[in-house]
């Protein structure tokens, strides 16, 4: 009797067993799929593909171009912003002629070419504003659409005339774009908020939409 | 601590100090010079300016470690500097000061003006002037007297 309810129970084990590896194994190969999909080319031919790619790379770059520690200098006003609230400057700050401000308030008069963590004090060699022509926000401060700041980016009339090949140098290399992502303490003594990439992340994103033909979406 | 070598009114002094020393308080605390003022310690009142290789700087939030080797110059040189004397003058002509307290750096921030902008209009003043605060309101005869100093550098 003892040996029969052993083998029944050993019986038991054994149904578990082959029921839990195959549930393992329709969970796998759902997921695998699912990953296949994201990953599969939203395309009908090669060219779709790589602009499909360059356009969800871009999406990526949009991300971090509208990051307050970016865009609190690509501003459509007079003069520029602070903190994640993206509030108007301090101390009457404005533009200036040149992005720099003006006399006896430039841009330098506080901001130096390193941060200042002991005073809470952002810096980087050359602290400026970006040129109105590379606003990315309205004049009420509203961000500007995906579409309108790639085609501001790609408008060799208002860029500087930055290729795609001076585009990934400026976001490579430029000490303004770096400082973005090592942007220092604050006069709180708390670290600035970051992008949504690493610098590594978003050369990674900008390479590719460049390779793409910078590729911008349509309006909605 | 950290020593630097800096050079004030043209003169090389020495400190030793943390690197993140506010320049306001290597001034005021290891050079004795107590003319640059300390206000509101986070830039924005600019009783603090002083000029750093000619640029109006707030000295409170700058840590000597960035100052490199770049020239201070401070209102105890003023009466040295050629257009320094002159605002100094029209200063006292217009009876600009009130109690005084912010007018070292409203000083520094007006020579800087005047020796980029030899013309200012009202606005450059306002601008340029914008980020040196008054409590006791002594903006309209700042700017008369700027107005009147750039008419006698003429």
């Amino acid at each position: 009797m003892a040996g029969k309810e052993e083998t029944m129970q050993a019986n038991n084990i054994m149904l578990r067993a082959i029921l839990f590896i195959l549930i393992v194994c329709v969970w796998s190969a759902s997921t695998l799929t699912g990953a296949a999909s994201r990953d599969e080319p939203q395309k009908t031919n090669a060219g779709g593909s790589i602009r499909a790619e360059g356009l969800a790379a871009w999406q990526q770059v949009y991300a971090v171009l509208t990051h307050p520690r970016c865009i609190n200098c690509h501003t459509a006003t007079d003069y520029p912003q602070q903190g994640d609230d993206r509030h108007r400057h301090f101390a009457n700050v404005v533009r200036g002629p040149t992005g720099e401000g003006v006399p006896g308030q430039q841009c330098v008069t506080c901001h130096q070419e390193a941060n200042a963590d002991s005073t809470g004090v952002p810096g980087a060699h050359d602290w400026h504003l970006a040129p109105l022509s590379m606003q990315w926000q309205d004049p009420n401060d509203k961000i500007l659409s995906s579409t309108d700041v790639c085609k501001a980016v790609t408008d060799r009339s208002k860029n500087n005339n930055l290729d795609s090949a001076g585009l990934l140098k400026h976001h490579s290399e430029e000490p303004l774009v770096l400082w973005a992502f090592r942007p220092g303490r604050g006069i709180d003594g708390s670290m600035r908020t970051l992008p949504p990439l690493t610098h590594e992340q978003f050369v990674a994103a900008t390479r590719t939409w460049a390779e793409a033909g910078t590729p911008c979406p349509q309006n909605p | 601590m950290e020593t630097y070598k800096l050079t004030v009114n043209g003169q090389p002094r020495e400190v030793t100090v943390d690197p993140g020393t506010p320049l306001l308080w290597v001034l005021r605390e290891e050079l004795k010079m107590t003319g640059t003022k300390y206000g509101c310690g986070i830039g924005a009142c600019g009783a603090c300016t002083v000029h750093l290789d000619g640029v109006a700087t707030r000295s409170c939030v700058v840590p000597v470690s960035l100052v490199g080797n770049r020239p201070i110059v401070t209102i105890e040189a003023m009466a040295e500097d050629p257009v320094g004397r002159v605002v100094q003058d029209v200063w006292v002509s217009h009876d600009v000061v009130q109690c005084g307290y912010c007018h070292s750096g409203q000083i520094m921030a007006a020579v800087a003006l005047l020796k980029s902008m030899p013309k200012p209009t009202d606005t450059d003043i306002e601008e340029s002037m914008g980020g040196n605060l008054c409590r006791c309101g002594t903006y309209v005869r700042i700017r008369e007297a700027i107005k009147a100093a750039s008419l006698q550098l003429r």
